[in-house]
C-alpha cells in the first residue's frame, strides 16, 4: 500500500514539474534578464539597490509598450556576494529561460559569471562589478568604471575643469611605495594636458600610512586649490586634519574609490571639522537635484522609500535602459528580435551593437552619454560625488 | 623660503627620532643588546593614551599614563625576556627582541583591531606666520621638548649617581660590578628611562595628528635605530646628532619633488656613506676586538 502511495506521489510530482516547465516554455512573451547579486549578507545594500532599480526600469519600459510589444522580465537570484553560489544561480536562471543578463553585482562572483556566460554565449552588462577581468571576454560589458582605469577617468574630469577654467592650482598627493596609488597617479598624469602637468605641485609619502606626519606635504601643497589624492582614506584623513588653516578653505580634495568610507571609517576623525570640500570620483551623484539623475532618484524613492539608494542602483537602471535601446537600435537596423530569441542569437546582436557605434544617451550615471570600448570598458564622463561640501 | 620651512620641520621630526634613538643607544651602551621591541613600546604608549583619553579625556593625564605604562612594560620585558639571556649569544638576544616586537604587535592587533585610531584630543593645531613662513605650534612643542629631554638626560648622566653608574656599566660591566654597582638594577633603570622617552616620542608624534595602529612604532623605530647607528650606537650625544641629521635629511628630501619618492632610500644611503667613512658612526668610539 505504502509503495503504491509513494509511486502515486512521485508520478504526481513529475507531472506537476512537467506542467510547470511546459507552461514556462509556452509563456514566452517576455525577454528574460538574469541577475545574481547579494540580496542578503554584508553587501546586501548593493544587491537590493540593483534589483530594485532594474525592476523600476523594466516596469517603466513595459508600461511604455516594451520593445515593440515585447515585455521584459527580471530573474533575480541571491548570491550573498559568494562566488560559489553563482553556478547554481546561473543554472536556475538558465532553466527559467534567461536570454541576457546584468551579470553579478560584485566583482568576485561576476568573474565566475563571466566564465559561465562565455561558455553559453550569453551577453551581460554588469552595473557594478568593477574588476578589469570581468569584461575580459567579448560577451561582457561594464556600466561602472573599471578599477584599473580610475586614474584616466579622474584625469579626464580634472581636464574638463581645467578647460572650463574652474580648476585653480592643481596639487597631487600620492603614496610612492603603493601600487594602487602610483598606478592611479601615473594614469592621471598621462591624461591631463602637459601645461597643467608642468604646473602641478606633486607631493609624496611612503611607509606606514597611518603614522605619516604630513607636515612637509602640507607645506608643499598649501597654495593649491584642487588637490587630487589617489590614496586610501586613513592617510587622507590625516592630511586633511593637518592642512586645516593652511590649505585654503575653499579648496577641493578629490579622491578615487580609496576615499570611500572616509566620513565613517576613521575612528576619531570628524569630517565636519574639515573646512574644505571633499569629493571623489564617481559616475553618479546621489544628491543630484536636476537632470536625469534627479528623475531617477525621485522615481526610486517613490517606489522604494526605505530601500538603499546608491550608485549601484543607478547603474543598474542605466544597464536595463542601455540593453533596451541597444535592442531597439538593432531592430531599427533590420535585425529580428522576438520574445523567444535564444541567448546566443541575442548575444551576437548585442555584441555587434556594443562593439560598434551604439551610444546610450540620457543616462542617469555619467553626464548623459555612454559608449563602450571594444574592450568592454565603459566610456563616459566622471562626476564628482561630494562627500562633504565646503563649510 | 621652502627650504627654511623644510629645515624647521626637519629639526622637529629629527627631535622625535633623537628621543627614540636615545632609547636604542642607551640600552645598547649599557646592556650591549639591540632592543628591537623599542619601536613597539611607542605603539603601546599610543594605545595607553587612547584608553586614557576614552576614560578621562585629558591630554596631560594621557601622557602620564603612557609614560607609566611604557616604563612598566619596558622593565617587565627586560626582566622576563632579556635578563634570562644575559650571557647568551648576542644572536639569541637579538632574535628574542624581534620576537617580543611581534608579540606586542599581535597582541595590540587582537586587542584593538586593525582600524587606525586618530587621537584628535592630543593634536596641537594652529600655526603662526612670519611672512610667508608658516610654523606649526606642534613643531615648536616638539623642538622645546627635545631640547628639554636632551639637556635633562645629559645632566642626569653626567652628574647624578645613577647616571655615573650607567656610564661605568657601559664602560666595563665586570669592573662596575666589582666597584659595588648593582648592574642588574642599572640595566633595569636604563630600560625604564628608554621606555619613558618612547612614550614622550609617541606623544610628540600624536600632537602632529598621526593615528595609532598596531605597527605604529615600527617605521619610526627603524628610522631612530638608523639615527643611533649614524651617530655611533652607544653614544648619547651621537644619538641626538644622528636623529636631528636624519630628520633634516628626510624633510629636505621630501621637499624636493624629484627626490621625494625616494626619501627612505636617501636616508638609508646617508647611513651607508657615513658608515663607509666612519665605521663606528659620527661620535662612536672604535673598540678593538680581539679575535
Amino acid at each position: 500500500m505504502k509503495k503504491i502511495l509513494a509511486l502515486f506521489l512521485a508520478v504526481l510530482m513529475i507531472a506537476t514539474c512537467a506542467a510547470t516547465l511546459s507552461s514556462c516554455k509556452k509563456d514566452s512573451g517576455t525577454i528574460k534578464i538574469g541577475l545574481s547579486g547579494p540580496l542578503t549578507g554584508a553587501a546586501a545594500s548593493y544587491g537590493i539597490a540593483v534589483a530594485n532599480s532594474a525592476k523600476l526600469a523594466i516596469e517603466e519600459i513595459n508600461a511604455a509598450g516594451g520593445l515593440n510589444g515585447i515585455k521584459f522580465e527580471l530573474l533575480s537570484t541571491d548570491d550573498a556576494h559568494d562566488a560559489s553560489k553563482v553556478a547554481t544561480n546561473y543554472a536556475a536562471m538558465e532553466a527559467e529561460g534567461m536570454q541576457v543578463a546584468l551579470g553579478c553585482v560584485t566583482s568576485g562572483p561576476c568573474l565566475e559569471f563571466a566564465k559561465l556566460s562565455k561558455d553559453a554565449n550569453l551577453f551581460f552588462l554588469t552595473p557594478s562589478a568593477s574588476a578589469n577581468d570581468v569584461v575580459k571576454e567579448n560577451n561582457a560589458y561594464q556600466m561602472c568604471f573599471a578599477d584599473g582605469n580610475q586614474g584616466t577617468y579622474a584625469g579626464n574630469y580634472v581636464k574638463s575643469l581645467y578647460e572650463a577654467n574652474t580648476l585653480g592650482k592643481l596639487g597631487v598627493l600620492y603614496k610612492s611605495d603603493d601600487n594602487y596609488s602610483t598606478g592611479l597617479y601615473e594614469q592621471f598624469m598621462a591624461t591631463i594636458p602637459t601645461a597643467l602637468k608642468d604646473a602641478a605641485v606633486v607631493a609624496t609619502f611612503t611607509g606606514d600610512e597611518a603614522t605619516v606626519d604630513f607636515t612637509s606635504q602640507v607645506t608643499q601643497l598649501q597654495e593649491c586649490t584642487f588637490i587630487f589624492m589617489p590614496i586610501y582614506y586613513t592617510p587622507a584623513a590625516a592630511f586633511m586634519t593637518k592642512a586645516v588653516g593652511k590649505v585654503a578653505n575653499n579648496a577641493t580634495y578629490y579622491g578615487c574609490d580609496g576615499f570611500d568610507g572616509i566620513d565613517t571609517s576613521v575612528e576619531g576623525f570628524d569630517i565636519t571639522t574639515i573646512p574644505q570640500k571633499v569629493s571623489m570620483l564617481s559616475h553618479f551623484n546621489s544628491s543630484a537635484t536636476t537632470g536625469k539623475a534627479a528623475d531617477y532618484i525621485k522615481a526610486y524613492k517613490a517606489k522604494y522609500p526605505n530601500a538603499p539608494l546608491n550608485q549601484f542602483g543607478a547603474s543598474a537602471y542605466d544597464c536595463v535602459y542601455a540593453l533596451y535601446y541597444a535592442m531597439k537600435t538593432a531592430i531599427d537596423a533590420g535585425k529580428e528580435i522576438t520574445a523567444d530569441i535564444s541567448a546566443s542569437e541575442l548575444c551576437e546582436i548585442l555584441k555587434e551593437q556594443f562593439n560598434g557605434s551604439f551610444t546610450y544617451t540620457n543616462s542617469v550615471t555619467g553626464t548623459g552619454t555612454v559608449k563602450w570600448a571594444s574592450t568592454g570598458f565603459v566610456e563616459k564622463d566622471a562626476v564628482a560625488y561630494v562627500i562633504k561640501e565646503a563649510n | 623660503m621652502n627650504f627654511i620651512t623644510a629645515l624647521i620641520n626637519g629639526l622637529s621630526a629629527g627631535g622625535t627620532y633623537a628621543i627614540i634613538a636615545l632609547g636604542y643607544t642607551m640600552v645598547y651602551g649599557i646592556a650591549k643588546m639591540l632592543n628591537f621591541a623599542h619601536g613597539d613600546i611607542i605603539m603601546v604608549g599610543g594605545y595607553a593614551m587612547y584608553l586614557t583619553l576614552l576614560a578621562a579625556g585629558h591630554p596631560i593625564l594621557a601622557l602620564i599614563a603612557a609614560i607609566v605604562c611604557c616604563v612598566v612594560l619596558g622593565v617587565l620585558v627586560e626582566r622576563f625576556a632579556y635578563k634570562p639571556l644575559r650571557g647568551a649569544s648576542p644572536l639569541a638576544v637579538l632574535i628574542t627582541a624581534i620576537g617580543v616586537s611581534f608579540l606586542l604587535q599581535s597582541v595590540a592587533q587582537i586587542a584593538f583591531g586593525t582600524s587606525p585610531k586618530m587621537l584628535s584630543a592630543l593634536k596641537i593645531g594652529g600655526f603662526f606666520s612670519i611672512g610667508t613662513l608658516k610654523i606649526d605650534y606642534s613643531t615648536l612643542v616638539t623642538l622645546a621638548v627635545t631640547v628639554l629631554v636632551m639637556t635633562g638626560l645629559t645632566v642626569f648622566v653626567k652628574y647624578s649617581k645613577t647616571g655615573r653608574a650607567m656610564v661605568a656599566v657601559s664602560e666595563d660591566r665586570d669592573a662596575a660590578l666589582l666597584m659595588g654597582i648593582n648592574t642588574n638594577a642599572i640595566i633595569a633603570v636604563t630600560f625604564a628611562i628608554g621606555s619613558a622617552l618612547a612614550a614622550v616620542a609617541c606623544y610628540l608624534m600624536l600632537t602632529k595628528g598621526s593615528s595609532v595602529t598596531a605597527t605604529f612604532g615600527a617605521m619610526p623605530g627603524i628610522k631612530a635605530f638608523t639615527a643611533a647607528v649614524i651617530g655611533g650606537i652607544g653614544s648619547i650625544p651621537g644619538a641626538m646628532l644622528g636623529g636631528i641629521l636624519l630628520g633634516v635629511v628626510e624633510s629636505i628630501s621630501l621637499s624636493i619633488p624629484a627626490l621625494a619618492p625616494y626619501t627612505d632610500a636617501v636616508e638609508f644611503a646617508i647611513l651607508i656613506v657615513i658608515l663607509l667613512v666612519k665605521p663606528a658612526g659620527l661620535l662612536g668610539k672604535m673598540r678593538r676586538e680581539k679575535v
